[in-house]
């Protein structure tokens, strides 16, 4: 069994989780995923297990992806359904290179086997053993980052959600800002801007890992999203939605101009 | 190398009666955890999934805020939640660097089942807790 | 909500440059052709005055309609009348010159006001000729549009006094604006829908036992009002008195589209009646409470509280008085000039129904009327249906790009920024504002995850802390992450500093199905730990009960 695949080729999600397989058919679908490795629930266990070959495997496979990587977890389930608790996502930021991966890989492992997540899927229903694989991709530098929900979760309202804030998406996922917020209909015409509260911008720092700095105060109030960048956003919404379906998560970042696609997960609790 | 370093599993008591290759064989099963100063554990109330020895670094053990023990290299938790399938029935708290090597459910029920020896320790370790309860109860 | 139906996804494009605000709270569903023909030009004369009057630093406000919807929009000072304007902004505090503004509409404008209303509503519409009609119309509709401006010339003068003791007693006090207008109550009787009229009327059918037959009776209430209108004696009279002072005035709104009081007789049936039937409300306590509040108050500025307080309640009753006596009356009169011209062209089959003519804009009416070309029924049906099935709610809150942010305050010359305070504090307590405030014990946040959950907060800044919730609490903290999971299933509710709805918290609250408030900004800062608190996940707010 393959135990490593780039994400172009990715296509077992039994082996590698649906996020992973998500993000591989974004790619052969034309979607704007940074490229990178997938790597099997089971090597990942190795990996956290300490097998020296293991880790030899995977630390070769993500070296031609160069510096610092991001590394997300990507749950994986016998029945194929989608366990899109946030607790399962786990994702490493700034690993600064190949030869720290094993300690992230088993920070994502135990993540997915916590008390928490383990409570947590007996709670839905879910008593097997979890398997988790991960996604490694270069580790992206973005001006503007955040999170869009395809349909609004609160009111199940057919708009876009989006939320925004500066640096890496990360302080609109964890909260540590309150984002701007828009919203934008189908047909693209924004129906909501409201400006944040974004005091912290997150951002890679040399040598691994992140660390939160402090906005310029004209920045903080500031909307961090124009209304081309908002077009995109609704581009990319509609084209996840067409090879997705409907109701997605989306983490999305802007880098140099260009809009990514994270992740794209399937929403599990939309409106009332 | 897999798994636990076989000295660590050596001084624990829960596994002192059992050979070198039983002893090798069930290191293999633990993975390495950290944890950082001051982080939880484990939380009284939470569900549980992992049974954990401590390899380097000391711990607390609180119930309902009240501090009850140290914990220390050697020592081991959290097996009792994997046993009844209940909830945590202590906190947990890192107090320097922990270094600990854990085992989920999946690997501890068939260990234990399989091998009679550490199914026999862990009730002498249940025995001991039980009357030390009893007679903290007894107590006025 | 959204309009399914015909698929039609209306545009919203900034009418110009500049940053515009959706007012639904005036202005709850889209507005009448005619409306947005003539309010914009009335209402931008209006507040220009009253800005130049006061010496603010707005030029004015403007009023702006997309389809249909009303967006509000600021116009600034010219910049080389500034230094006038702080000069002005002193002279008005210190002759408290809204008492000259309150002069003027008791001796001037109000009195002129109400005499305009009564020429016009003498007139009996159905009666006149096509022509003659035509040029009523148009003398009602000149008196409209200088009822608006009116309405809008004395708006600061209503709500300054009242923000200015609302900033200074605030201030003094820490109390919430809610409670310091309580201390208005008894300044503003024709709040209370007190009148003279209504005092001779009460008096009149009192003395009249066949009046108070003909009140009491189970009639069809509009033939009930006509029997009284044709009693003989003073009773009849009061009662014509009356219904000719309020029957006219919109129920509820400002547009021609809104209802008069005499086209839903069952309200002014209920009113009358219940207004004879008297029993004083309850004595009021706006004495005892005065005394309170002002014991409050430190010493050394009570007696401006009493100075203050004075001038507010003087003021007060502007509020409504502005409203009623000028352009809620006349829009009832061009409404009733309208529907006569609207019941002859149903009669004439030329439109479907006699109120579809309220959606024509003004030429075309006189246009119908005049027996030229027009829009076709089908075309004035659709936009009285359109206006029916869409509301602001379906409207963005905003358009065009949001203005920097105001000077601060402090920086302006002390009167121009106490006036600037006054009317800003002023407009939010008493129209509302569409930026949730806090107030003293509720705090507003984005409502993440429904449900309303009551229990004890727990202050958790972090891992360190998580020993201390236990089962049933409300967790309070800055942010969550995935190291807080672990106290899901212990927890009753959420509420975070910050965040938006697609943080953490929020998607992790509405997974576990536990109500979440995010984004609430102070929450860690003013809910002490231990307090009980609801947190409502609905509206998006936490009391803090005890």
């Amino acid at each position: 069994m393959t135990e490593v695949v780039s994400l172009e080729e990715v296509s077992e999600t039994s082996v590698f989780g649906s996020k992973a397989v998500g993000l591989g058919q974004a790619l052969r679908d034309g979607l704007p995923v940074p490229p990178g490795v997938a790597l099997s629930g089971p090597i990942v266990e190795a990996v956290a297990s300490g097998d020296e070959a293991a880790i030899e495997k995977v630390v070769e496979a993500v070296r031609p992806l160069g510096g610092p990587l991001a590394v997300r977890s990507s749950a994986v389930d016998e029945d194929g359904a989608d366990a899109s608790f946030a607790g399962q996502h786990l994702t490493l930021l700034n690993v600064p290179s190949a030869e720290e991966l094993s300690s992230a890989l088993r920070e994502i492992w135990w993540s997915a086997n916590s008390d928490s997540a383990i409570t947590y899927r007996q709670r839905v229903g879910l008593f097997t053993r979890p398997s988790v694989a991960v996604v490694v991709q270069a580790l992206l530098d973005p001006d503007t980052a955040g999170v869009m929900f395809t349909q609004n979760p609160v009111t199940g309202a057919d708009e876009r959600m989006i939320e925004a804030s500066w640096g890496l998406g990360e302080a609109v996922v964890a909260g540590l800002v309150i984002p701007d917020s828009y919203r934008v209909d189908r047909a693209g015409q924004v129906l909501e801007r409201r400006p944040g509260l974004k005091r912290i911008v997150i951002r890679s720092v040399a040598g691994g890992g992140t660390v939160e700095d402090e906005v310029p105060p004209e920045l903080a109030e500031r909307l961090c999203l124009d209304e081309g960048q908002l077009q995109e956003l609704n581009d990319l919404a509609s084209r996840c939605e067409q090879v997705y379906g409907a109701a997605r998560d989306i983490e999305w970042a802007i880098a140099d101009g260009t809009l990514y696609l994270l992740q794209c997960r399937a929403v599990t609790r939309v409106g009332p | 190398m897999a798994g636990a370093p076989v000295e660590a599993l050596r001084c624990v008591p829960l596994f002192a009666d059992l050979n070198e290759s039983e002893l090798a064989q069930i290191a293999l099963l633990f993975k390495e955890r950290r944890f950082a100063r001051g982080e939880t554990v484990v939380k009284e109330g939470s569900g549980g999934a992992a049974f954990f020895l401590i390899d380097s670094g000391e711990a607390t053990v609180s119930v309902g805020g009240a501090e009850r023990a140290d914990l220390v290299p050697g020592d081991y938790f959290g097996e009792i939640a994997l046993i009844d399938e209940g909830t945590r029935s202590a906190t947990i708290t890192a107090t320097t660097e922990l270094v600990c090597y854990g085992l989920t459910f999946w690997e501890f029920r068939p260990l234990v089942l399989e091998n009679a020896v550490i199914g026999w320790k862990l009730l002498q370790s249940m025995a001991k807790k039980l009357r030390a309860a009893e007679e903290n109860q007894a107590q006025p | 909500m959204t309009n399914d139906e015909a698929g039609t996804n209306v545009r919203f494009e900034p009418p110009g440059p500049g940053f515009y605000e959706l007012d639904p709270v005036h202005f709850p569903r889209p507005v009448t052709r005619y409306w947005t023909e003539m309010h914009p030009a009335a209402f931008a004369r209006g507040t220009a005055d009253f800005a130049t009057f006061y010496g603010m630093l707005i030029g004015g406000l403007g009023m702006s309609y997309v389809n249909g919807m009303a967006y509000k929009f600021v116009v600034p000072a010219p910049e080389d009348e500034i230094p006038q304007r702080f000069q002005r902004a002193e002279e008005v505090l210190a002759g408290k010159l809204w008492r000259e503004q309150l002069r003027e509409w008791d001796e001037s404008y109000k009195p002129a006001a109400i005499a305009k209303h009564r020429e016009l509503q003498a007139v009996d519409p159905d009666a006149l000729s096509d022509e003659e009609l035509v040029t009523y119309i148009t003398r009602c509709r000149e008196h409209h549009t200088a009822m608006i401006s009116q309405h809008m010339r004395f708006t600061a003068s209503a709500v300054i006094p009242t923000g200015d003791f609302l900033a200074h007693v605030g201030d003094w006090t820490g109390l919430p604006p809610a409670e310091l207008l309580g201390l208005m109550r008894g300044a503003s009787p024709v709040s209370a829908g007190a009148s003279q009229q209504l005092e001779a009327l009460i008096t009149a059918i009192g003395q009249d036992p066949a009046a108070q037959d003909i009140l009491a009776s189970e009639d069809d209430p509009g033939q009930i009002l006509e029997a009284l209108r044709a009693l003989e004696g003073p009773a009849g009279v009061a009662v014509n008195g009356y219904l000719d002072l309020v029957g006219n005035r919109l129920l509820d709104g400002f547009d021609i589209s809104e209802p008069s009081a005499l086209e839903l007789p069952g309200a002014l049936l209920r009113s009358i009646r219940t207004a004879v039937a008297g029993g004083e409300g309850e004595a009021s306590d706006v004495e005892a409470r005065i005394a309170d509040v002002r014991s409050k108050v430190p010493a050394e500025h009570q007696e401006e509280f009493d100075g203050l307080l004075v001038e507010a309640r003087l003021l007060y009753r502007l509020r409504d008085e502005r409203g009623v006596y000028s352009d809620i009356w006349a829009s009832g009169i061009m409404r009733r000039a309208v529907l006569a011209g609207g019941r002859r062209l149903a009669a004439a089959g030329r439109i479907h129904e006699p109120v579809h003519l309220v959606d024509a804009g003004f030429d075309e009416m006189c246009s119908l009327l005049s027996g030229s070309d027009g829009p076709s029924a089908d075309e004035l049906a659709a936009r009285s249906a359109f206006r029916a099935s869409h509301s602001a709610k379906d409207a963005p809150a905003t358009l065009g790009t949001p203005p920097p942010p105001p000077p601060d305050l402090s920086t302006l010359p002390p009167a121009e920024g106490r006036l600037m305070r006054a009317t800003g504090i002023a407009l939010g307590a008493l129209f509302g504002s569409s930026d949730a405030a806090h107030e003293e014990h509720m705090l507003r946040g984005l409502a993440a995850s429904r449900g309303v959950y009551e229990g004890p907060a727990r202050l958790v800044s972090g891992p360190a802390d998580f020993d201390r919730i236990v089962k049933g609490d409300v967790l309070v903290t800055v942010s969550t992450t995935e190291a807080f999971n672990i106290l899901l299933p212990l927890l009753g509710a959420i509420v975070t500093d910050s965040g938006g709805l697609l943080s953490h918290s929020a998607i992790v609250a509405r997974e576990y199905g536990i109500p979440g408030v995010v984004g609430t900004r102070e929450g860690t800062e003013r809910i002490a730990d231990g307090t009980r608190v609801r947190v409502d996940g609905d509206a998006g707010e936490v009391t803090v009960l005890a």
